[in-house]
């Protein structure tokens, strides 16, 4: 006999990682995020797609301090961003950052562009550093690659770089930034490829993508934007069969069709 | 009253003998001008009341002339009790004078670097500082090579300028030789051909630190 009336128990609902609660941020008058709510549960795997100017680059810039804002809180697990940012460094240490213009330091090679904030922040002696990159540059399958400049590199290979070096301090959280925005058609799929097995392997990711195939192949939760809000949070599936907001439709036509 | 090459010859010695002066004035001057200007830049770039007053010592120090510069620490310092040496005036005074030029330099070197790579030392949770120096000052060092380069010549160039305080530096030498010989030729010809010696092997050096710079980013 059934005693409990059964509930849906979502696939992954641990303590989440990330909690964002009434988040508000203006640029000037310009009011930029409007009470985003968004929690990002353990080994969650989040899209976050919208229209060009809907606030998604902010919203993910926001999470890890590079953008203040002026409502709202961002809890980590042992510490909160709030509008004063004073604990700004303690949660961006939980957090890694890809962007779309890669951001390699061009004066460095791969390796030690992976190796310098594994020197200075983790204080790791060089033989530690070299190995802990040595491994996430394998994971990114450039490990040749090691004693190259950025210039050397193709953008793909550049973009894989930039995730290795994320990888590095071990975040608790990957922030994408469009990350293949800025390359050619043929080295998105290698960079794809890198992030569709970053999430096999279990890393908690928010990715801001136009990259709807990624999406669905990748994605347990689509979050939608439009002019600052999020109008459509689902999970992948229902997402893509029966999004509701009629701009997320909009958008899923105009990108689906393509 | 020709050129007398034999004359000319016999002052070179002489002359020669002030180029280690000149030498370790340029030299110090330069690095105190750097050091100086990045700070100064380096402060500036805080913004605030201190990042205001430094702006205006800049535009101070560039609107100035150096001689001026070099009179007053000379002159008017041992007023307040400071007392130094005509050396160490010269290299302060020269290092202070181009500080605000160098300041210029750097600001421009520094605005050139893409704002991508500030954002990704504040992700990986460098410091500061330590952003400041194994970011910045990299990628501003290889952008400012050429007009600091040229900046390091001008401060050779401006080593003369020690000689009213009777520093003796190899133009000082070459004009002592003149007043006591009463000819001006010979000697200040040789003065004139042993900068411009040195001012083309400076250059020389810069341009080869520039193109090692470049290529280290590149190859």
């Amino acid at each position: 006999m059934l005693t409990q009336a059964p509930h849906p128990v979502p696939a992954v609902q641990s303590i989440p990682h990330v909690r964002i609660e009434g988040l508000n941020k203006w640029f000037g008058a310009l009011h930029v995020l409007k009470n985003i709510d968004l929690s990002v549960g353990a080994g969650a795997r989040i899209v976050v797609c919208g229209p060009s100017g809907s606030g998604k680059s902010t919203l993910i810039r926001c999470i890890n301090g590079l953008e203040p804002f002026q409502k709202g809180t961002i809890q980590f697990e042992a510490a909160t961003l709030d509008k004063d940012g004073r604990d700004t460094s303690k949660a961006r240490r939980q957090t890694g950052m890809v962007f779309q213009s890669f951001n390699l330091f061009p004066h460095l090679t791969v390796l030690a562009n992976c190796t310098l904030a594994l020197r200075r922040v983790l204080l790791k002696p060089a033989r530690e550093a070299e190995e802990i990159a040595m491994r996430h540059l394998t994971a990114v399958h450039i490990p040749e690659k090691a004693q190259a400049y950025p210039a050397q590199l193709s953008g793909g290979q550049q973009q894989r770089v930039a995730i290795a070096r994320a990888l590095c301090l071990n975040p608790r959280i990957m922030l994408f930034d469009e990350p293949t925005s800025a390359l050619d058609p043929e080295m998105i799929k290698e960079v794809l490829d890198v992030m569709i097995a970053l999430a096999g392997s279990g890393v908690t990711m928010v990715c801001v993508t136009h990259e709807m195939g990624f999406a669905r192949e990748v994605a347990d939760e689509i979050v939608f934007m439009d002019e600052g809000r999020i109008v459509e949070h689902a999970s992948s599936r229902d997402f893509f069969s029966r999004a509701a907001h009629p701009r997320a439709r909009l958008f899923l036509d105009t990108i689906l069709s393509n | 009253m020709g050129f007398n090459l034999d004359f000319a010859l016999s002052t070179v010695p002489t002359i020669i003998g002030a180029i280690g002066t000149t030498l370790i004035a340029t030299v110090l001057s330069c690095v105190g001008a750097s050091v100086l200007g990045f700070t100064f830049e380096m402060i500036r770039r805080g913004g605030g009341a201190t990042g205001l007053a430094v702006r205006f010592l800049i535009d101070f120090i560039r609107s100035t002339p150096v001689l001026a510069w070099l009179y007053f620490l000379y002159f008017v310092l041992p007023f307040y009790g400071i007392r130094l040496g005509a050396m160490t005036v010269g290299i302060l005074g020269l290092s202070l004078y181009y500080s605000g030029y160098l300041a210029e330099v750097f600001k421009a070197g520094i605005d050139a670097i893409p704002r991508g790579q500030q954002e990704a030392a504040r992700a990986l949770s460098l410091t500061r500082r330590d952003t400041v120096v194994f970011v910045i000052a990299p990628q501003m060092l290889r952008n400012v090579a050429a007009p600091l380069g040229n900046y390091l010549v001008s401060i050779l160039k401006a080593t003369p300028y020690l000689a009213i305080l009777a520093v003796p530096e190899m133009l000082g030498r070459a004009f002592d030789i003149a007043s006591e010989t009463y000819r001006y030729a010979e000697p200040l010809t040789v003065a004139g051909i042993l900068f411009l010696a040195l001012a083309l092997l400076t250059s020389y050096g810069v341009k080869r630190i520039e193109q090692r710079l470049l290529a280290a980013g590149r190859r």
